[in-house]
């Protein structure tokens, strides 16, 4: 993640006007809006993977229920991946 | 009060941590999707299987192991 490229929205000088703890919060939300399109983008990867062998005319009820699974699952190794790197085991 | 960073040592803490975060983060990202290709080899089910499981235990911490052994043969062959 680099700070010094301007994203959409801010731009060099916006400190200008602004309090540290707006500047901090406008922060967050775009590193928090940034996380969130990169999951995404992820998972639509995975689960077109996994779930869309051979793509139809329209998305079949079972294409949508494993989709959703794998959403679930998807978040679900996140947890698990995260909790074992920042664990440590006695 | 004086918003740019350069100033402001807590803006500073602020953007260290964040940035410690957003690494932090990036790091489970990558393992996550690593992990997950080498680990869930069919369709998602309503849970994971236990060796689905037990193969995500694992594998970040084997991917660190085999980091390390990368790392120490490449200094090793100069």
């Amino acid at each position: 993640m680099d700070f010094s490229s301007p994203s959409p929205g801010m731009s060099p000088g916006m400190g200008g006007g602004q309090s540290p703890e707006a500047l901090m919060e406008q922060v967050q939300a775009q590193l928090a809006q940034a996380y969130a399109e990169e999951l995404i983008e992820t998972l639509r990867g995975k689960c077109f993977d996994k779930c869309i062998t051979k793509p139809g005319s329209s998305l079949s009820s079972g294409e949508s229920s494993c989709i959703s699974r794998c959403v679930d699952r998807y978040m679900e190794a996140t947890g698990i991946i995260s909790r074992s790197l920042f664990t440590q085991k006695r | 009060m004086d918003p740019s960073a350069a100033n402001n040592p807590e803006l500073l803490r602020f953007l260290n941590e964040e940035q410690q975060r957003v690494m932090m983060n990036e790091a489970v990202a990558k393992l996550t999707s690593v992990c997950w290709d080498k680990c869930v080899t069919s369709a998602p089910g309503s849970k994971f299987s236990p060796s689905e499981y037990s193969c995500l235990t694992h594998c970040a911490k084997r991917y660190a192991d085999m980091s390390m052994v990368i790392i120490r043969s490449t200094q090793s062959k100069k």
